[in-house]
């Protein structure tokens, strides 16, 4: 459309942005602001804007005792990390297959994570927050991997037989998740999986998996026949083809789905508070803190709910166009 | 052959549990007798439509999804139709705002927005500046609250998507139409909606079967302050299961979902299934 060019239909429309941008960051700044106060100043009858913060709740939440260098160890594995995400937003550049340096790149910061109980003292919040990221690694590498071959076999068969199991996963992505999890809560019990990170993983991946066929299928429709077909007169076959040739160029479509799919598993709550009794992920584990009698409450939760909001606003920090032309892709052409 | 790993993962995973659910549905299981469940035939179903809980929960879904769907939609189209007209600059800054709610997951989110509510909270506080009373948590404002929640969280979707849809306006179409001495409005009647139609049609699609099965932030909101009559059916059917532990009348319930879900889907499967034919 044309642009308006009145400017006060223009402050006018400044102005509703402004307002709806303010309601849609309210909440965070609320909270992050509560999680930086003691009960007494988070109750005060006046709310404050202008208080001394504390960093009592996170360690509260996070350590059983602070260590004795708190600053030596938060510079340390900031600077770990920080490295480490420089190198996964230029995988690009590097000469050697993207695929290896996300692998390369999670496998030492998974590596990391796993090491810091062994020098500082954590609270169990950090066990939730190892479960979450076991859960939704292995979920996304399980997921992508068989979502590729169905995804670009679905792109490139044209029988009856892929319409309709296009149709059928696209009927099943829309039912709710409790028709699923229910039987599986029934194996669980009897299988002795329940509670196991290895169910919430295959039920994740199960229930997350005509998604990432739909998404995948469609990033792979862009690309050419043309290409493998080449590779193919070269004497590959079809598997070789797809492995050198076509995921190769597919990168950007992998990562968006696995955005995607970071986010479904991440935000998962229904179906780990069903299928797990201790090994809880994040989501259920902030839930503990909706409610609660004591005044603690909360700054506790308000903490809680920050410090979950915090590595998922990162990862999409870091990959933020493709989210955008993940969201854009599928429904725009649909 | 390619397909063949993903397609047994949701035959084993999908169709199975499906089918299994429909078995449980028919039998008396608790958690006591779990390795022997009881064959009751349609008990369970008979009992479900006779509950008057399960009807209050079908009404506040139903209620749930006539208001928090067209909310999200219009306020998504609204703000994208304005995002559109300001300068490309600092677009990016209120995408960025306006996706928060989206990023964050719907956990988090109710517990943030139940933050400003609390007895210390911004919108507490105002309520009693301006109304003069406590806000407390009743059915009535349990509700609200909720489908606050549900404007505030689906409306990125819809904005994101109905924007990205507005970039792709033939241009031609709007000058040939300024030529002519078209108004604004009459240019978004006939160019804007036409063009729009197929991703209105899937946004309300997606819309209604998330609110649909809204779980998160009724669960959060209603927890530790039991109003049930602000439970929606996923609620119901979670508290039948684990609280009640009434497995197979949770199951019954479940399978009444799928159904009326389906009811409502197949007319878009058809039409998908007849695109997706012609594409090929």
């Amino acid at each position: 459309m044309k642009r308006i060019e009145n400017r006060y239909v223009l402050a006018v429309i400044y102005l509703i942005l402004t307002l709806y941008a303010c309601f849609s960051v309210l909440p965070f700044f609320w909270t992050t602001l509560q999680s930086f106060k003691t009960p007494r100043q988070a109750n005060a009858r006046v709310p404050l804007f202008i208080f001394e913060p504390t960093a009592k709740n996170y360690t509260e939440l996070w350590l059983k005792s602070v260590p004795d260098d708190p600053v030596l160890v938060t510079l340390v594995l900031l600077a770990i990390f920080g490295l480490l995400s420089l190198i996964a937003a230029n995988a690009k550049r590097i000469p050697v297959s993207r695929g290896y340096v996300y692998l390369a790149v999670l496998a030492i910061g998974f590596f990391v994570l796993l090491q810091i109980p062994t020098f500082v003292r954590t609270e169990r919040f950090y066990n939730y927050f190892i479960n979450t990221i076991i859960v939704t690694a292995g979920t996304i590498c399980i997921s992508i991997s068989i979502g590729c071959l169905a995804g670009y076999g679905l792109a490139r068969y044209t029988g009856l037989a892929g319409v309709i199991i296009l149709v059928v996963a696209l009927g099943f992505r829309s039912l709710p998740g409790l028709s699923y999890i229910l039987p599986y809560w029934w194996f669980g019990q009897h299988s002795g999986l329940y509670d196991t990170h290895i169910l919430l993983i295959i039920t994740l991946v199960a229930i997350n998996q005509p998604f990432t066929i739909w998404m995948l299928r469609s990033f792979f429709m862009n690309i050419p026949k043309e290409i493998e077909e080449s590779a193919m007169v070269d004497g590959a076959n079809r598997l070789t083809a797809f492995i050198s040739v076509i995921i190769p160029i597919m990168w950007p479509g992998i990562v968006s789905t696995a955005l995607f799919t970071l986010l479904l598993a991440y935000s998962d709550f229904l179906l780990v508070r069903i299928l797990t009794q201790s090994n809880w992920t994040l989501t259920v584990a902030i839930s503990k803190y909706a409610g609660g009698e004591d005044p603690g409450h909360i700054t506790l939760a308000a903490a809680a709910a920050v410090s979950a909001a915090i590595p998922i606003i990162i990862v999409v920090f870091i990959f933020q166009g493709q989210l955008v032309k993940g969201l854009t892709s599928g429904a725009v052409k649909g | 052959m390619f397909m063949s790993p993903s397609l047994f993962v949701m035959l084993m995973l999908m169709v199975f549990p499906l089918l299994t659910s429909v078995w449980l549905s028919m039998h008396f299981i608790t958690f006591r007798n779990i390795n022997e469940p009881v064959f009751v035939g349609l008990t369970n179903y008979v009992e479900v439509f006779s509950d008057l809980k399960f009807w209050s929960a079908f009404t506040f879904t139903m209620t749930y999804i006539a208001i928090a769907v067209p909310m999200q939609i219009f306020t998504g189209f609204l703000i994208a139709v304005l995002l559109d007209q300001i300068s490309r600059r600092v677009r990016g800054i209120y995408i960025a705002a306006f996706l928060m709610p989206f990023i964050v997951v719907p956990i988090v989110g109710t517990l943030m927005v139940k933050q400003l509510f609390e007895s210390g909270g911004l919108v507490n506080w105002a309520y009693r500046e301006i109304v003069g009373a406590r806000f407390i948590l009743t059915e009535q404002s349990v509700k609200s609250l909720i489908l606050l929640y549900a404007l505030w969280a689906g409306t990125p979707f819809s904005l994101i998507v109905f924007f990205a849809g507005l970039q792709t306006l033939p241009q031609e179409l709007v000058e040939a139409s300024m030529i002519d001495g078209a108004t604004r409005l009459r240019q978004i009647r006939h160019i804007m909606l036409p063009h729009l139609r197929s991703l209105f049609v899937f946004i309300f699609l997606i819309s209604i079967m998330d609110a649909y099965r809204v779980f998160d932030s009724v669960f959060v909101l209603t927890e530790q302050n039991p109003v049930y009559k602000a439970e929606v059916m996923m609620l119901y059917t979670f508290r039948t299961a684990m609280s009640v532990t009434r497995l197979g009348k949770a199951n019954a319930m479940s399978v009444i979902t799928v159904v009326m879900i389906l009811v409502v889907l197949l007319p878009f499967l058809y039409r998908t299934y007849k695109e997706q034919i012609e594409e090929r």
